[in-house]
């Protein structure tokens, strides 16, 4: 729901409530205003008749159908102007009606009269109509009205909230430039535009960090681990025993796979970190047919059969040393953990790449080889960062992985487009 | 053969001296750009062996330096950036091959020997041991004048066996050595043993001593002694 609506919505609310209240305030205030009008204009009325009266033999011959004229005991105290209601016949309505009715009493030529008058009462039925009539018109109006100019005035006032939205969606480590926002007037906006631009400050600083370290870690640990190996390496050719020579050359293996984990840690970074820049359209259908070229002789000395259906001219747009990465670690894996009698089949359709070989039952779920180290069989050579690799890479571009484990086969699949 | 060395870690220099002098090769070295300019401009060398990181310097920077006076001298870059771009930069510059580190002494030899070959002895020089005679420039391998029908990987790899003698090779350096870092991985007994079975069977069937022995455990080794 737009914000704007929501706004709407929230002020039409309260604005019916306030209509209600105050349309009750309206009826009350209205009816008292008229009854005291009526009771002003019928009080002029009798004092009128008094005065009439005061010329006159026989006052109670003034008495007709909405005035009535009583004599009191002369002693009895004056009645003071007093107004109430009655039913009474009305006339012209030819029915009952409830009328206003006012009374005092007069001392007219030394006689004590009692005077009241009646008169058709505005009905409080009338009244309400008037009063939500009225109300209704104008919440009407008011409601298109709102309608209306919310709209105008909230593009004017989100304008700035909008273009900052963009400048966020655009905003890259790679430039990296903090976000900045041109000013506002708005102090939320502008609260929002500081805290933004503090943010991504951060983030860069942080990023840079982490950039930093990944690449430092990877070729800072390089020499140390070139220096050992080399030394492993001087040892071996030294006068040594046999078993010398083993415990040497299981250190120089071991050297050798911290190097290797240690560039696909610093690969992993980079891919996390979006550091590879130019996509182009791949030919995946020659890249393939290279690796498997290149891989060729050792698939025939593991004896695994591999069957290909590639179709030829398969273009995709991702940058070419990730493909390369992409499918050598596909290759190497569906190699290195195929099981006698095996196989591989890879199928390569413009949307679908997928690898299958024959392997062991794996002791966990599949999906968890995805995962950083996590590897089926913790002596293997391998490190346990291919899969990483790969699932990184088809994130970057969008691609959808799927691996599963089916009746002694590992399936990888990736769904090239979306 | 005489070489420069550029390289600031004393204990990788070192390294690479001893294996390298122990084949005889001369090995001059120094730790900075300053101190290899000084040498550049009154030594020749064969090679130079340049680091990319130095303390007072990019080695990339060095290359031209290389280039304007030592025109017939080979660089081959070793680096701790596994860095395409460097790569790609270094070669651009001018440098005949890029290593990275960590690399095996024998690899980094084996590599040294052929720019030797290919840029100062115009790739016609053939290697000879005894029985054994390997000519670069058409792969052709004969053994007491017999042709040897080799494959590429076994052309190579008696190649890297002659270039060190009498060395253990791990079957690591070996895989690195025929396929390169990608399928490092897949290291595997299996496929090394094929191809070194293979070649030692066409030596022998050629009339040749079957010099390559294996090292339990670790690899194998051109034994020269071996009758």
């Amino acid at each position: 729901m737009k914000l704007i609506n929501q706004f709407t919505i929230w002020y039409l609310g309260i604005s019916v409530i306030v209509f209600l209240i105050g349309g009750i305030l309206i009826f009350y205030k209205l009816e008292s205003e008229i009854d005291f009008e009526q009771g002003r204009e019928l009080e002029r009325h009798l004092d009128r008749y008094a005065r009439k009266m005061e010329s006159m033999d026989n006052p109670s011959s003034l008495s007709k159908e909405r005035l009535e004229i009583k004599e009191l005991p002369s002693d009895q105290a004056l009645i003071p102007f007093q107004l109430g209601d009655t039913l009474a016949w009305h006339q012209p309505l030819e029915q009952v009606e409830r009328q206003v009715k006012a009374g005092r009493s007069y001392l007219i030529n030394g006689k004590h009269y009692y005077m009241s008058m009646y008169d058709i009462m505005v009905e409080s039925d009338d009244i309400t109509e008037t009063v939500v009539q009225t109300m209704v018109a104008i919440f009407l109006l008011l409601l298109i009205f709102i309608a209306v100019t919310s709209r105008l005035v909230s593009k004017k006032i989100l304008q700035p909230f909008h273009s900052s939205l963009t400048k966020i969606r655009e905003f890259t480590f790679k430039e990296n430039q903090p976000l900045v926002f041109e000013p506002s007037r708005i102090e939320e906006f502008e609260k929002l535009h500081e805290f933004l631009n503090r943010m991504s400050e951060r983030m860069l600083g942080d990023y840079k960090i982490v950039k930093e370290f990944s690449e430092n870690l990877s070729h800072e640990i390089q020499t140390p681990i070139a220096i050992t190996s080399g030394k492993l390496e001087l040892l071996l050719n030294s006068p040594i025993t046999d078993q010398q020579a083993r415990w040497i050359a299981a250190a120089y293996q071991s050297t050798q796979k911290m190097s290797k984990i240690v560039n696909s840690l610093a690969t992993l970074a980079k891919l996390e970190n979006q550091e590879f820049e130019g996509n182009q359209l791949v030919d995946l259908s020659g890249l393939l047919k290279n690796s498997i070229a290149g891989y060729e002789e050792l698939v025939v000395i593991k004896n695994i059969a591999l069957h290909h259906h590639i179709e030829p001219g398969i273009k995709i747009e991702m940058h070419p040393h990730m493909a390369e990465m992409l499918i050598e670690n596909l290759l190497s894996n569906a190699i290195k953990h195929n099981e006698k009698p095996g196989y591989i089949k890879i199928e390569a359709t413009p949307n679908h790449l997928t690898f299958r070989n024959k392997g062991k039952t794996p002791k966990a779920n599949v999906t968890e080889y995805l995962d950083r180290f996590k590897k089926g069989n913790p002596n293997s050579e391998s490190i346990g960062l291919g899969l990483s690799i790969v699932q990184q890479i088809c994130r970057i571009h969008g691609f959808i992985l799927d691996y599963q484990f089916i009746k002694e086969e590992h399936r990888v699949s990736i769904q090239l487009q979306n | 053969m005489k070489i420069l060395l550029i390289e600031d870690q004393l204990e990788l220099s070192n390294n690479i001296r001893e294996f390298l002098e122990s084949e005889g090769i001369v090995c001059e070295s120094c730790d900075n750009c300053f101190d290899a300019q000084d040498r550049l401009l009154v030594y020749p060398y064969d090679c130079i062996i340049l680091d990319i990181m130095l303390p007072d310097g990019n080695g990339l920077d060095l290359i031209d330096f290389i280039k304007k006076n030592q025109d017939s001298s080979n660089i081959l870059i070793i680096s701790a950036k596994n860095s395409l771009q460097d790569k790609l930069d270094g070669l651009d510059l001018g440098a005949d091959d890029y290593m990275t580190k960590p690399f095996h002494l024998a690899e980094l030899h084996a590599r040294l020997k052929v720019l030797y070959r290919r840029n100062q002895l115009g790739g016609s020089d053939k290697l000879i041991f005894n029985e054994i005679q390997v000519n670069p420039e058409n792969l052709e391998v004969t053994v007491n004048q017999n042709l040897l029908d080799l494959t590429k990987k076994e052309f190579d790899l008696l190649v890297f066996f002659l270039t060190n003698k009498n060395r253990v090779l791990g079957r690591q350096a070996i895989v690195q050595h025929l396929w390169g870092d990608y399928t490092d991985d897949l290291a595997n007994f299996d496929f090394v043993y094929q191809h070194i079975k293979n070649l030692r069977k066409k030596i022998c069937l050629a009339g040749g001593t079957d010099y390559i022995e294996t090292v339990y455990g670790i690899g194998y080794k051109f034994n020269t002694a071996k009758e």
